[in-house]
This record gives structure tokens, sequence and C-alpha cells, in this order.
């Protein structure tokens, strides 16, 4: 009788679960045991932060803000795994989409706030999916890789916000840093009694999207040839599924997705095109997507567990925590996580005398 | 101490700096909204949390190391009050979250170590009872007000020595982006430049970062290639100074002493030193009385100054470069017309000057600088 490693292709979602939360917990303990070799108290620390990031108004307000953009970009990933396509420009195509509403936001027409905010989305969307058009392609028509692709052009739309924010949107008040001039077209923020004072409606556009697109994958047909492409294209397009037609559906919904990101975070939080409007959220969508596994409502779980993860960086540098260790700590986390998920596709099994000679 | 930094006293002025300080005394009318704003309460030491947050590293060596350098002084000052430090923050909606981190930390005064706008000024229209000050801001409020130095005069002070240091008349000068500090800065060096030598030019790199030692480098190697022998740089740190070192051509820094990582490439640097300030500051929070009132500029000598000349600087050149600021700090302003701007255009008339204000929202590079918009 011998021992054996089994891989799992399809781990359901409560073992998915129970395996972040081993994951998590693992970390956690490894993380305080760092914490108590820097001489600090780990337990304290804990308490602070998860009273600082749930136990308070302050920090609930945060979270929400902060998985905003999180979870949008996780969303727009996820799309495009659904089809077994990678998206690793969902910062360029935030950073594009911001762009084209601060735009419209700037010098666009004096419209009331709602029809602003109405075509300063469609400017994103439009946007976000345009700054993917061109890897999709190059995918589509000559096999290029979108991985490459989509990533080369996060730097180039990086750029090209800078060269707004220093060069013809310049605001010449500010005096430190380069930023346009703030966007005069702000999303409503949630009814005051609801007690979540900085909070706006954009956060529940996420949510809205995020249910839209779980429901579309699960109940429309578009959703099923998605899946089933993602799977395994020779037996989609032996199907009779338009495949090269659904793969670029998916890369565009999934650009138009992150430019829509963008300019929920501008109009929505940072009133100002520059070049920090995004601090890496387009990569910290790619964790989010596949910590999820590629589901919608998933991403929303994964996002707000990230956003308290690097809320949490923040608070323990003001409690005295080095940034470098916080950062540490925070790669950590997401480390454990991401073994864990791996992980929990294997279980060990038990073989027979009969099965371990079959296996030679 | 600083001038006229005590209880009482700031109310009355709208900058320290010392020809400000003397119109002051002579205008009885005092500005309505400085009266309007009520002084803060008393808060016991041991109760006190004081929070900076600071744009860069702390072991920058520069512009951070300054900052951590007051904080540090202040800590030892105020040995019962908490402090809380925050290093690298973006200038992006993580900042208004940290500075709210601060505020649930229970912060009865936060210093923004540098500019970040409308992203500190909502924290703290959510927080009145908080006393917020930005270094470099531009806003106040009647909880909320900035201070800055006016390095503008050391820059054409530095400008003076340069001028003398290079031998091809051609200055070069990495910044970061283009806004009114880069302005400031480069277009006074390049004054103070031009005093003594005027045919000198000064060609600009902006690297888009206050921190990117790499980036910093490549933009002084560049400025090499172009025959540049002598480089300003108001960045975080000190690497265009180690190229200029490597290259056997001249550098003045900012911030810090930094001949250390070249001493024969070293010229001086505009010594940056807040401890004064922000301990008079936390002084006066703690024992009641603090209000906002108008933004301080601290002048030279006090607070912000030139270094020690470097090594390989003839005694004769520093005497000179001296001898402007002794006149500076006696109340001359260098900034007197005429001055054109690179087309060519006059932009200060002669007979009238730039005050404090304008060398502070300085937009266009002046005649003979290249490499800022115009």
């Amino acid at each position: 009788m011998t021992w054996t490693i089994q891989r799992i292709p399809e781990i359901s979602g409560p073992s998915r679960i129970a395996a972040y939360l081993t994951a998590g917990g693992a970390a956690v303990a490894v993380a305080g045991l760092i914490l108590r070799l820097l001489g600090l108290h780990p337990l304290e620390l804990g308490g602070v932060v998860l009273r600082d990031s749930l136990g308070s108004r302050y920090g609930i307000e945060d979270l929400l803000l902060l998985a905003a953009p999180l979870v949008t970009c996780g969303l727009s990933v996820a799309v495009m795994l659904r089809v077994g396509l990678w998206n690793i420009g969902a910062d360029g195509q935030f950073f594009v989409g911001a762009a084209c509403a601060a735009g419209v936001g700037l010098y666009g027409p004096a419209w009331p706030v709602l029809p602003m905010l109405l075509l300063m989305a469609a400017a994103a969307l439009a946007g976000g999916a345009a700054w993917i058009a061109v890897p999709a392609l190059a995918r589509l028509t000559l096999g290029t890789s979108e991985i490459i692709t989509t990533l080369l052009l996060n730097f180039v739309a990086r750029l090209g916000v800078d060269y707004l924010a220093t060069g013809p949107w310049r605001d010449q008040r500010s005096s430190v840093t380069a930023q346009s001039p703030r966007v005069p077209v702000p999303i409503p923020r949630l009814p005051h009694d609801w007690h979540l004072g900085r909070v706006h409606w954009g956060v529940f556009a996420v949510l809205a999207l995020a249910v839209l697109l779980a429901l579309a994958f699960r109940l429309t047909h578009w959703g099923y040839e998605l899946r089933i492409c993602g799977a395994n294209r020779h037996a989609a397009a032996y199907a009779g599924m338009k495949v090269r037609r659904r793969l670029g559906e998916a890369m565009l919904l999934s650009g138009a997705i992150a430019g829509l990101g963008g300019m929920l975070e501008l109009a929505g939080t940072v009133h100002r095109l520059e070049s920090g409007l995004s601090n890496g959220y387009g990569y910290v969508g790619i964790v989010i997507a596949v910590l999820a596994a590629a589901s919608p409502i998933g991403c929303v779980v994964t996002g707000l567990l990230m956003a308290l993860v690097l809320s949490a960086g923040t608070a323990l540098q003001a409690d005295g925590v080095p940034s470098s260790a916080a950062m540490a700590l925070t790669g950590l986390i997401l480390l454990f996580a991401a073994v864990g998920e791996r992980l929990a596709h294997y279980r060990l099994a038990v073989l027979r005398p009969r099965a371990s000679g079959a296996a030679g | 101490m600083l001038v006229a930094q005590g209880p009482g006293d700031r109310e009355d002025m709208v900058s320290l700096g010392r020809r400000t300080l003397l119109a002051a005394a002579a205008l009885p009318v005092l500005p309505r909204r400085v009266l309007a704003a009520a002084a803060f309460p008393a808060v016991a030491e041991r109760d006190a949390v004081i929070a900076f947050g600071h744009i860069g590293p702390i072991s920058d060596g520069g512009w951070t190391a300054t900052h951590h350098a007051a904080v540090l002084a202040a800590k030892a000052a105020f040995p019962a009050a908490k402090f809380l430090e925050v290093e690298s923050i973006p200038v992006s909606a993580d900042a208004t979250r940290t500075f709210r981190q601060f505020i649930e930390n229970g912060a009865n005064m936060v210093f923004a170590t540098s500019e970040y706008g409308d992203l500190l000024s909502g924290v703290a229209d959510d927080a009145p009872e908080v006393a917020f000050l930005e270094c470099n801001g531009h806003r106040t409020a009647d909880n909320e007000s900035w201070y800055y130095v006016q390095h503008w005069m050391v820059s054409y002070v530095l400008g003076v020595a340069s001028a003398r240091m290079s031998r091809s008349g051609r200055l070069g000068f990495v910044g970061s982006f283009p806004v009114a500090a880069v302005y400031g800065c480069a277009n006074a060096f390049l004054l103070g430049a031009r005093s003594v030598a005027p045919a000198a030019t000064c060609q600009v790199i902006l690297i888009n970062s206050w921190f990117d030692p790499q980036a910093a480098s490549q933009a002084a190697s560049a400025l090499i290639q172009n025959g540049v022998d002598m480089i300003y740089t108001n960045l975080d740190d000190a690497s265009v100074l180690q190229v200029a070192e490597r290259a056997g051509i001249k550098c003045a820094t900012w911030s810090t002493d930094m001949r250390r990582s070249g001493s024969n490439a070293y010229v001086s640097s505009l010594l940056l030193d807040w401890s004064p300030f922000v301990v008079g500051q936390v002084s006066r929070r703690l024992a009641g009385g603090w209000s906002a009132g108008p933004g301080t500029l601290l002048p030279v000598g006090h607070g912000v100054d030139r270094d020690r000349w470097g090594r390989t600087v003839p005694p004769d050149v520093g005497a000179m470069a001296d001898a402007v600021r002794t006149r500076i700090i006696g109340g001359w302003n260098p900034f007197a017309g005429e001055i054109r701007d690179a087309s060519g255009r006059i932009r200060v008339a002669r007979g009238q000057s730039m005050d404090d204000a304008a060398c502070d929202a300085w937009s266009w590079p002046v005649a003979g600088l290249t490499g800022l918009p115009a």
C-alpha cells in the first residue's frame, strides 16, 4: 500500500474557500512570527488592523473605495480568462478609460451631471475597448501572444497619461506633481444617512456589473459559448461556434470594463487625471481574477479581500511597521493564497497494491 | 527658533520672509479670515498623536530624510507624544486613505511633507478638529495651512557659484515634472548664473518622478554628453551627483549635504531644515492656541540655506556667492526686471520685480533655459 498525490482538475467552491482560509491562516501565522521577530506585538497589531479596516466608518468607506477599481480590473481579467486568454493590460485600459473620461469631463459639452457621467462612461468604455483592439486583432489574425502585447501597451498608456498631465492638460496651479485640473463632474455620493459619506454610486455600478456578468456567463447561450471556447477551442469550432468572434468579443469587453474602471476612479474618487491614478490596479486585478477562478461574484469577494490586505499595509505602517516589511507581508499573504488554491487541486490518496501496479 | 515664531506672533504675518515681515509690521490691517479662525484647544502631551505622511522613503538621503529629521526632533522635544509616520505615499487615492488612517488613529495634527492638494484637503474638510499642515501646499482653511521655503533665493546663490564652476557656460538641470517647484528652481539657478556669466544657458531634463535614481542617472549622462559641465538637481537622492563625480564635472544638489557621494563634483546643496518650524507648530498645537493662519514661507537662513562649499570650490567663488546670499538676507530681491522668457518676451519689466508669490507659482522658462514647456 503506497501514498500518492492525485490532481483534481476542478475543485468545488467550498473546498476552494477552505483552501483560502487555511492559506490565509498560515500566512497570518507566518506574518505574526515575522512581526514578533521585528520586536512588535502581532496580536495587538492584528487587532489594530481589523479595527481600522472593518470596525470603523472610515475603514469601511476606504475598503469599498479601494475595492471598486480592484474588482473592476478583476472582472476585466476574468472575462478574458473565461476564453482562456490573459489580459495583462487592464492597467493600461484603465488609464485610457480615465483619460477619455477626463477629456470629456474637462472639454466636453456642459450637460447636467447624469448625462455627462453617461457620456464619460461611454467614452471610457470605447477607449478601453479601443486600447485592447490592437492586441485583439494581432491575436486573432496573426496569433500574437496577447500576454506580451497587452502588457506592453500598459507602458504606452501610462506614458500617454503622463504626457497629457504634464503637457496639454496640465494644471498650472499644482506645484509638486503633474495633474490635470479637477474634472468638474463627480459621481454623486451615497445618501448622507447611510453613514458612508465618501462612498459614491460607482461602487454599486461595479457590483451591478459583476452580477450582470455572472448572469450572462451562466444563463445566456453567449456565456456558454465563451466557456466552451475557453475549455477547448477545437471542440467549440467543431460544434459550429464562431470561436474567433467570441474571443474577439471577450477581449473587447474586457478592455471596455477596465476602461470603465478608470472612469469610475476618476469621476468617483480622484477627480484629476494623473499618472498615480492606478497604483498597479490592473496587475492586482490579475491576482483577483485568478484567485476567483474567473467567477464574477468571486471577483467581488477576492477584490474586497485584496482591498483589505492592501489597506492593512497602510494601517500597519501607521502603527510603526516599516513600509518595506508591510509590503513584504502583503506579498506573503498573496503568495500563500495562490499556493493554497493550487494545493487544493491535489489530494493524498492511498493506492491499493493492484492499482499501484497498474500505475507503474 | 525661527524669527517671530512665538505664540500669537504669526497671526499678523502673511509670511516669515524678512521683507514681508517688515511690510506686515508697517501695515495695521490684519487679514480678516485669520482673525476669524479660532485657536485649537490644548492637548496633553501623553494624549497627543502627531502624524507625518511622506512622499518618498525616509532613507532617500534627501527631501524625505530632512522631514524625517524634523520628526525625530519633534519626538525628542515631546517624548510622551505618539508619532505616526508613513513613507512613500503616492499622489493618488492611496494618499487620501493614508491621511484618513491618521485621523482614524486619533491624530491631533497631520503633516503632509509634500503637496497632495485635494487628496489632503478633502480629508481636512472631514476632520475640522485636526490641524493639517501641507509642505508646498497652497490651501488655507480653518484647520489647514501650508509651509515651504524660499528655495528660489538659494538656487540663485548656487547659480552664481555654478557659473564660475562651469568652463563652458553650459549648465544642466535634472528635475521631476513641469511644475512650479521645478520652474522656480531652474529659473532662479540660471538667473543667478547669468548675473555672473550673461551667456550661460541651462538645459533641463525631466524624469517624471521625484525619486527614481535610475532615470536620474540616465538624465545626468545625457546632459553630460550634450556638453554640460555643471548640473543642478532638485531630485530627492544623490544619483546625479554620483554620475557627475564619475564624469569629472560639477554638481549642486538639494535637501542635504551629499558631498560623501561625490566630493570632487560637489559644489553645494540647498539645505533644508524643517525641525524648528515643525517643533514650533507641534508645541503650539499641544499648548493650545494653534490656528491655521496663512501659509508660512521659511526664509534663507531659517529653514533653507546653501551648504558649506565643496572642497573643489575656490575660496573667491564661495565668497562671491556668499556676498549675494548676504544681500538677499538683507532684503535684496534678485528677481528684478528686466526678465525675459525663453521666447524672448519680456515677462518682468524694468523697474518691476517678482515677489515670493510669483516665484512660488513660476510657470514659464526664463531666456536661455531649454527643456521646460513654455
